[in-house]
């Protein structure tokens, strides 16, 4: 059996990442440092809560659901936000390859 | 109040910044205003599978599981699909 202490500072830790997610896509200045706050939610917090839930139901029926869940986002987040990066690009310079007379690339 | 009930309504307070995201957009930078709208609504997909994983651990159901994988298996498809529907047609 694991200790209830540790479920409790697993979702803790959980709501805390999503909280700094979704701040920092809040309160972040400019597209790009919006969308790395997104991937706190999606990997820590997910990380965090689906361990927890895991804690609790071991390898049962919800167990496996939930491990499936988290194994579905930890995939999902990487490859929306690589998804929304390429969207943004496209629809500002017409490409999301490297622009080298842009000067956020030259950096 | 349990444990469970405290992190679903934590979780569930984290949807309000998330609407307020696609609400509002990006008035200081009109270009890029779809895009974080959209980027709003694919972080309130995510902290809603949790809110579901963790509501159906709280209510002990088992089939309400399965509502969190097809939200998660719903929100990856139409965030890809409104990406790409943004990169090509708008």
């Amino acid at each position: 059996m694991i200790a209830p202490a540790a479920i409790a500072v697993l979702l803790a830790v959980g709501v805390a990442a999503v909280w700094i997610g979704v701040l920092g896509v809040l309160l972040m200045p400019g597209f790009y440092r919006r969308l790395h706050y997104m991937g706190v939610a999606g990997t820590l917090g997910v990380a965090a809560i689906a361990a927890a839930v895991l804690a609790q139901e071991r390898l049962h029926a919800p167990g496996i659901k939930t491990l499936l869940v988290l194994a579905l986002l930890l995939v999902m987040n990487p490859v929306l936000t690589h998804a929304t990066a390429r969207a943004a690009r496209t629809r500002e310079f017409g490409d999301w390859r490297l622009q080298p007379r842009n000067r956020r690339d030259r950096q | 109040m349990n444990l469970w009930t405290i992190t679903a309504v934590l979780l569930l307070a984290a949807l309000a910044p998330c609407g307020w995201i696609c609400l509002r957009g990006s008035p200081q930078r009109p270009e890029e205003d779809v895009m974080v709208r959209l980027m709003g609504l694919e972080t309130a997909g995510t902290v809603d599978v949790l809110l579901l994983l963790v509501l159906a651990e709280r209510l002990h159901r088992t089939p309400f599981f399965d509502l969190a994988l097809m939200l998660a298996l719903l929100t990856f498809a139409a965030g890809l699909v409104f990406a790409r529907f943004l990169e090509r047609w708008l």
